[in-house]
Formats: structure tokens, C-alpha cells, sequence
């Protein structure tokens, strides 16, 4: 038992050598869109099956607020925080992206689109895809 | 002192377990460590492809003193969807050196092992399979492995997500050939962490997983 917390020590290094300590940081240009999550969803969870309608988070409300248009997006199995994580690294470092969400109790991306640019439902389709999970569904403007 | 240094130096290079979040989102990187009754591995591994992943692997079998490093490739089979779940089989390789350490006079030798994962996952149950077959320089050893679990409360993301879950574990060759072992998952954003223990080998079990 004492060699194999030796040996966990002796890992230590190795997460330097991978970037542990770089821990938080997002890929590129939209740093922290999206990673201030679980704030406003304490009485918003879904049982197995229901749909709810999704409360928008206060960084999508933000990137609204400067002009950007919503996307919402229903995405099949989300189901925990490295899917999540997944979206919010791939969609974040789109230059078309002014913020990005995700809401695990409503199972849907939210998505900001910048003032000036756009982003076609094949490209969301992709990207979901290339983060390894499904799209289900696209909203847009009023109709999210 | 020269076991740790070694151990040290595999982790260094990448490394081992071949255990939960194998495949990651296009471009992502992930750290994965473990420690079971066994063995204590490291696997980094980068996603090229949504289906694949590859990595640098270490895994140092305690008992009988024998590093193995190699690289490891991660194929996603098939991932199922549904609204609430999804459900994972994924086949891993690696291939390396083996080579005994400390009081072990094993000389390095090429070495490797497949194995296969499946999975399957609410946001409150968890279930899952896993079973490999080794050659470490010393034959043939295989072992499987299953797991449930549970979440007692359900969070949002940024949560601290809190889950209970049992792992039964089956290596034919050992003198204790089934082990259970109880463990206890934290999870929160990028990062899980897991710590457990293994009543029958007296042995502590411990594994991260950080995704970035």
C-alpha cells in the first residue's frame, strides 16, 4: 500500500508535463464563455424523459444584451460534465460564438451568435458531432 | 528510491489505465491515473477524431515489479444516444516495452494488451464493463471488471457531482481471483477523481480523470 501512494507521487510531475497546471483555461479568444454554470438550475431538473424549457444563463443573457442572436440546440446524451465540457471548449473557440452554455437539466447547447455573423445548422451539426455527441433539435431567434 | 524514479519516468512519458472517458471531443487532451489492487498506470491521450484517441501509457505492476510503457490507440465502436443517456463500446491497444524493476532482472521486452469497454449512463446510474488481455513478458494475463453506480443527487454543470458505485473485478490467476471493491466518485467540470478501497487485498483504490 505505502509503494502505491509512492508511486502516485511519483505521477505528480506527469501532470505538469501534461498541462494539469494550465487547468482552466479555454482553447482560444472566448475564455470563460460558458463556465460559470449551475447557478440559476437548482429547482430546474428534468426526470428521466421531460422536457423543460431552458432558463437562459446570465452570460447568454449578457451576449444578447451586445446584439448577438440565440441558438438553441437540443443535444442527445448529455448526461455529464466532461459532454458539457465538451461543448463549451468546441463551440468556444468558433470567432462566430459570443457565448456558449450548456444546461444538462433541459439538454440543450445555448449558443450565441456575434452581431454581424452567422453560423448555418449544418456547421452546429457538425460541431456537435466533432464533440462526440447528437443533435436533436435547432431553435433560432424567437423560436428558442 | 530507483522505483520511484522509474515510476516517475513512465508517468513522464504517458501512460496506462485503460478506464472511464477513453475518447474525449475533437482536439481535447486527457490525463487518466489509477491505482487498483494491482497495478498503477498513467494514460495522456489526445482526440484526433471524435471515434479515436492515442496516447502515451505507463503501468508499473506492483507485485511482481514490471514496467510496461507504450502508446495506446482508443477506438469508439459505437456510441448509442438517447435524450437522457448514452451508452459507449470502445476496443484499446497498446504496445510497448516491458521491463522488470527494483529486484526483478527482466530484461526489456516487447509487450502489449487489447481490451474492450462499454458503458452506459444517466445522470443518476451508471453501468459498466471491461475486460483485457496482457503480455507483460510473462504470458498471458487477463482480467474483467464491472461497475455500477449512483448518484444520489442530480446536479447541473459546475456541480459537484457526487457518485456511489461498486466495482467487482475478476484476475483468474491471482489468489484472491474476485475482489469487490466500494468506491466513492467526485466529479466537477474537467475533473474526477475517485477513491475506493479493496477490503479482500487490503489494498487502497485510487483514479483521475482531468480533461482539458
Amino acid at each position: 500500500m505505502i509503494r502505491m501512494f509512492v508511486t502516485v507521487s511519483a505521477l505528480a510531475p506527469a501532470l505538469v508535463f501534461a498541462g494539469f497546471g494550465a487547468a482552466h483555461a479555454q482553447p482560444a479568444g472566448h475564455d470563460g464563455h460558458g463556465e460559470n454554470h449551475g447557478q440559476d438550475h437548482g429547482d430546474n431538473h428534468a426526470h428521466q424523459g421531460e422536457t423543460l424549457q431552458p432558463t437562459l444563463h446570465e452570460d447568454i443573457e449578457a451576449a444578447l444584451a451586445e446584439g448577438g442572436s440565440l441558438v438553441v440546440a437540443e443535444v442527445n446524451g448529455m448526461v455529464c460534465d466532461f459532454c458539457a465540457t465538451a461543448m463549451t471548449r468546441t463551440f468556444g473557440r468558433r470567432d462566430e460564438i459570443g457565448a456558449v452554455h450548456v444546461d444538462l437539466d433541459t439538454k440543450t447547447l445555448q449558443l450565441v451568435i456575434r452581431e454581424g455573423l452567422a453560423m448555418d445548422d449544418a456547421t452546429i451539426t457538425d460541431l456537435v458531432t466533432r464533440s462526440g455527441y447528437q443533435l436533436a433539435s435547432i431553435r433560432r431567434g424567437a423560436g428558442a | 528510491m530507483r522505483t520511484f524514479a522509474l515510476a516517475a519516468s513512465c508517468a513522464l512519458l504517458g501512460a496506462a489505465a485503460a478506464d472511464a472517458r477513453p475518447v474525449s471531443y475533437e482536439g481535447g487532451w486527457t490525463v487518466i491515473g489509477e491505482s487498483d489492487r494491482e497495478s498503477t498506470s498513467l494514460l495522456t491521450h489526445y482526440t484526433p477524431h471524435h471515434e479515436w484517441s492515442v496516447g502515451l501509457k505507463a503501468e508499473w505492476m506492483r507485485d511482481s515489479d514490471i514496467l510496461f510503457t507504450g502508446v495506446q490507440a482508443t477506438h469508439l465502436i459505437k456510441r448509442w444516444f438517447a435524450p437522457d443517456s448514452q451508452a459507449n463500446l470502445y476496443a484499446f491497444a497498446s504496445a510497448g516495452i516491458a521491463e522488470g524493476i527494483d529486484a526483478n532482472p527482466m530484461h526489456a521486452e516487447a509487450a502489449g494488451l487489447v481490451g474492450v469497454m462499454a458503458d452506459w449512463e444517466t445522470r443518476r446510474w451508471f453501468v459498466s464493463y471491461e475486460a483485457r488481455v496482457s503480455d507483460f513478458g510473462s504470458g498471458f494475463d487477463a482480467m474483467q471488471a464491472a461497475r455500477v453506480g449512483v448518484a444520489p443527487y442530480v446536479g447541473d454543470f459546475g456541480d459537484l457531482h457526487t457518485w456511489l458505485m461498486l466495482e467487482v473485478d475478476q484476475r483468474p490467476e491471482r489468489d484472491e481471483p474476485v475482489t469487490v471493491t466500494p468506491l466513492v466518485r467526485f466529479f466537477k467540470g474537467s475533473f474526477l477523481l475517485e477513491l475506493g478501497y479493496t477490503p479482500a487485498v487490503d489494498e487502497p483504490y485510487a483514479s483521475f480523470t482531468y480533461r482539458f
